[in-house]
């Protein structure tokens, strides 16, 4: 903040003046955002006296500039005016931005009051904000009443109790509000309200209110009450959700309405958690399998999304009878963002269902899963494929599994190609050498000569987590040899591929396989036609250089290859070589003196 | 005018490579992350890389002589997170060479950044990635099509708009890859017959209504005989016969041409005379094509890789207000 200039020496709310009436929108937002440099000039008590009240009457601008006000005026910006004791201040001009028309501007301003409030004192709120709270609440335009049913949250469990009568009688009112965006912006703040009232009130003004939101004529009312259902519930004994919300729970669940059916699917976990076992059993369980089966396929994504977390609240039996049959059905869905978002979840059955029942009732529909016709569906399934790996145990998984897997290693999308490669190496480890050799050892090495640059970069990274898995000896002899094979390759892309090869998966080799297999193509690589080669022939002998300097062998290899190497690689007649190399060098010398 | 479109870039770039050279380029890598996470650089900093970028291009020759192998890129238009697509396809610069066939910016929602990344590449690796000026490259087009507001929301003055226009102004014309495929963002014009001609045209200026630099930027390759008018209203169209004699004349294999979506990504024309490539995937987010780059080997083998839009969660939309809840 820059504050050096003498305060005497300017006119701030001049200045500001000036710049909120220039014709750039842009710089009446940059005005707007040094108000706390303007009244860090001015002091507290002029900033106060002057700036409070010329930003509450001057200040009628475009959204973008309101909006900015808004936002500036929540940044504890009671500290410029004098402290805390004053924030009330701050009420005035954002009381005037959350009666504007610009939805944005007063959810921004309501958004500023509420962080006001934070810093008042229980006599300022009851002096200052609750009086804004009513005039807002009654006022005469739609906007002020919508944007007062966000403040009564916060400070209801601040407010001593006759008030607190007298806020839920208002807020009541705001649930009966003749203009739907105020009953909508009711329904909307209704649980964030309901998590502070008392017992007693739940099941009285709460209800109520609730209740009359839940029967509004308008979806986009209804929909918002799912949010205050769950509140109502978490606040209850499952004996009272049974008695006093069952029918609202039935209502919402199979609302005309496809837009409060998917809000009631998408919260469908909260909302069974919310209400306590028995009634899952008794009653949400066909509620949900209705959800699965809904004619709309915004509402089947959604409840498919909900597929793991809800089974775990039911038994084992009840998810085979019930859900299994659905979760077949949904993975033949004619919609693919419904197989999609089934394919995500699937997974997460397996260990509720156990080795048995996933192999006879989940494993079919992976392999069906796997051969659909739209990538995101077979990508899904085959990054969450460990989970099922778990439970089923790798020698089914691959048996059952493989050829599907050999299938999508040469799959059209490179994505699903590059999930399949990172699942390789948790594969080999499973499998086994000898089994891997025949089986996917091929494979691993046709991914070089891909011909899209992420496979062949992610394929070089697999051989050196294999090289990991299967030891420095394995690598020599079925990796190295193939990697450096393709180091004289007509078509440079394959050279490339080798000397990042090298780069990529040296460090998990030994100095003696460098020595004897690595080296000499390296350095042919670095005298390549072709600039690009050479200069990641010289990154790849930095990394050398790095890797093996600890030894003296080390060193002494360095001195004998890797330096007169680099040394005429650095007059080359390509600029990037000669960077790139001397780079390399200056590591390489580094580590040998 | 002096020789500055004279090809002596290689010989300017190492004499200038000293100690502070070597600075530059530290300051250039941390300039190339930022941007290739999307985080637009400074005011400041735009200035400076400017600057830079026009004392590198203006060594340059209108038609630049570029060796194999290379990837040929045609239209981007501000699709930043496509481009990336584009590179995880392609390989990254410097490890892949690259020549982009202008139309950088407009349309899509980052041309600031995806302008800005590529000449932050270009002035880092000079001889790896060469940039030629299409049609959109232009004062007047940008302020029609968008890069003039983009400029104007992301750093609140026209300063960078002007900067990047005055670079536009220095961008090669065209480019020739080993003397055998020459590469340009829209086409021939009837008022050159010969690359050497090209090479005589006084290219540091706003792009012309029309002759022969218009042409350059604006021409269609078209089922007709010799020439006929666009229908963009600048430019020409031009038949088999025009494009075979020209690369009769000028002993070229392939005219390589981006300026025309093709819906499969490329598009081969006149007995493989001619290719459009397209590097823009799902065009202006809704038209739904795949894009390409085409490969050339060191022996010039021809190969195109085509790719669709980067997915959704590597991506963003940038909104000026936040968007629409779904449910209002």
């Amino acid at each position: 903040m820059d504050s050096n200039f003498p305060p005497e020496d300017i006119a701030p709310i001049a200045i500001l003046m000036d710049e909120l009436k220039s014709d750039d929108v842009q710089l009446r937002l940059n005005a707007i955002h040094s108000i706390p440099t303007i009244a860090l000039a001015l002091g507290p008590d002029r900033a106060r006296n002057e700036l409070i009240p010329f930003l509450q009457d001057s200040v009628d601008d475009e959204d973008e500039v309101l909006l900015a006000l808004a936002e500036e005026l929540g940044r504890n910006f009671e500290e410029y005016i004098g402290g805390r004791e004053y924030a009330h201040l701050l009420l005035g001009p954002l009381e005037h931005l959350s009666a504007v028309e610009e939805t944005l501007v007063r959810d921004k301003a309501a958004e500023s009051i509420t962080k006001v409030s934070a810093v008042m004192s229980q006599a300022q709120i009851e002096e200052f904000y609750i009086p804004l709270l009513k005039r807002l609440s009654h006022g005469e335009w739609f906007t002020s009443r919508t944007s007062s049913a966000a403040l009564y949250s916060e400070v209801y469990a601040k407010v001593p109790s006759p008030i607190q009568d007298e806020l839920r009688k208002a807020f009541a009112a705001l649930g009966s509000d003749d203009t739907p965006m105020v009953r909508r912006a009711a329904a909307k703040w209704l649980g964030p309200l309901l998590k502070h009232f008392a017992p007693q009130h739940i099941s009285t003004d709460g209800l109520q209110i609730y209740r009359k939101l839940h029967s509004d004529d308008q979806d986009s009312v209804r929909l918002l009450t799912i949010e205050d259902l769950i509140a109502i519930a978490q606040k209850m004994s499952p004996a009272e959700v049974h008695e006093h919300l069952l029918k609202q729970i039935r209502q919402s669940i199979g609302d005309k309405s496809w837009r409060v059916r998917y809000m009631a699917a998408s919260h469908f976990n909260e909302l069974a958690e919310a209400v306590g076992t028995d009634l899952v059993r008794d009653e949400l369980v066909v509620q949900y399998v209705q959800l699965l089966k809904d004619n709309e396929a915004e509402v089947r994504t959604a409840a498919a999304s909900q597929i793991p977390g809800f089974s775990k609240l039911i038994d084992r039996e009840t998810i085979l009878s019930r859900i299994t049959p659905c979760v077949r059905d949904l993975s033949q869905d004619a919609s693919q963002h419904v197989r999609a978002a089934l394919a995500n979840q699937i997974n997460g059955l397996a260990p509720l269902l156990g080795k048995e029942a996933t192999i006879e009732h989940l494993l079919p529909l992976f392999l069906h899963l796997l051969k659909d016709d739209f990538a995101e569906v077979r990508l899904n399934i085959i990054s969450k494929i460990e989970t099922v790996n778990n439970v089923i145990g790798i020698e089914y998984l691959s048996e059952s599994l493989l050829p599907a897997i050999v299938e999508l290693a040469e799959d059209k999308s490179w994505r699903v190609r590059q999930a399949i490669i990172e699942y390789i190496p948790l594969l080999a480890n499973q499998l086994g050498r000898p089994f891997f050799d025949e089986q996917l050892g091929n494979l691993c090495m046709s991914w070089l000569g891909d011909t899209v640059f992420s496979i062949r970069e992610a394929a070089t990274v697999n051989l050196k987590k294999l090289t990991e898995v299967f030891g420095v000896e394995w690598a020599r002899y079925t990796i190295v040899p193939r990697v450096m094979g393709m180091g004289a390759h007509p078509n440079y892309l394959f050279r490339m591929t080798t000397v990042q090869a090298i780069t990529t998966i040296s460090p998990s080799l030994t100095l003696e396989i460098i020595r004897a297999d690595v080296i000499r193509p390296l350095l042919e690589l670095s005298k390549d036609p072709i600039p690009n080669i050479r200069f990641n022939a010289s990154k790849s002998l930095e990394v050398l250089a790095s890797s093996f300097g600890s030894s003296s062998e080390g060193r002494q290899f360095i001195q004998e290859w890797i330096i007169p190497t680099l040394q005429q690689q650095k007059d080359d007649q390509d600029a990037d070589v000669r960077y790139f190399a001397n780079r390399a060098l200056q590591k390489a010398i580094s580590v040998t003196s | 005018m002096g020789a500055w479109w004279g090809e002596k870039g290689r010989v300017g770039l190492r004499l200038r490579l000293g100690v502070l050279g070597r600075l530059f380029i530290c300051f250039r890598f941390r300039q190339i992350e930022q941007l290739q996470r999307c985080e637009p650089i400074s005011e400041e900093q735009v200035k400076r890389l400017c600057l830079k970028a026009r004392e590198i291009l203006i060594e340059e020759g209108n038609v630049q002589v570029v060796d194999s192998p290379v990837t040929i890129c045609g239209d981007i238009h501000g699709q930043f997170f496509d481009l990336m697509e584009l590179f995880r396809v392609g390989g990254f610069c410097p490890e892949t060479n690259y020549l982009f066939m202008g139309d950088f910016v407009d349309r899509g929602f980052y041309s600031v950044e995806t302008f800005l990344l590529l000449l932050a590449l270009k002035v880092r690796y000079p001889e790896r990635i060469t940039l030629i000026r299409g049609n959109h490259e232009s004062r007047q087009i940008t302020q029609v099509y968008g890069f003039y507001d983009e400029c104007q929301r992301k750093y609140g003055s026209s300063n960078v708009w002007r900067w990047c226009c005055e670079v536009f102004d220095y961008l090669a014309l065209g480019a020739i890859v080993d003397g055998r495929v020459f590469c340009v963002h829209g086409g021939l014009s009837p008022n050159l017959q010969s690359i050497d001609q090209i090479r005589a045209i006084d290219r540091k200026q706003e792009v012309p209504h029309d002759g022969p630099m218009c042409d350059l930027l604006w021409s269609d390759p078209d089922d007709i005989q010799g020439w006929g008018l666009s229908p963009r209203g600048a430019g020409f169209l031009f038949g088999a016969d025009i494009t075979k004699a020209f690369a009769h004349h000028n002993a070229t294999d392939l005219i390589a041409r981006a300026h025309q979506l093709a819906m499969e990504g490329y598009k081969h024309m006149f007995d493989q005379t001619i290719v459009t490539v397209w590097s823009a995937p799902n065009y202006c987010y809704r038209c739904g094509n795949v894009a390409s780059i085409l490969e050339l080997d060191e022996h010039l083998g021809q190969e195109y890789k085509v790719f669709s839009s980067a997915p959704l969660d590597v991506r963003s939309v940038p909104a000026k207000r936040p968007p629409a809840d779904y449910f209002l």
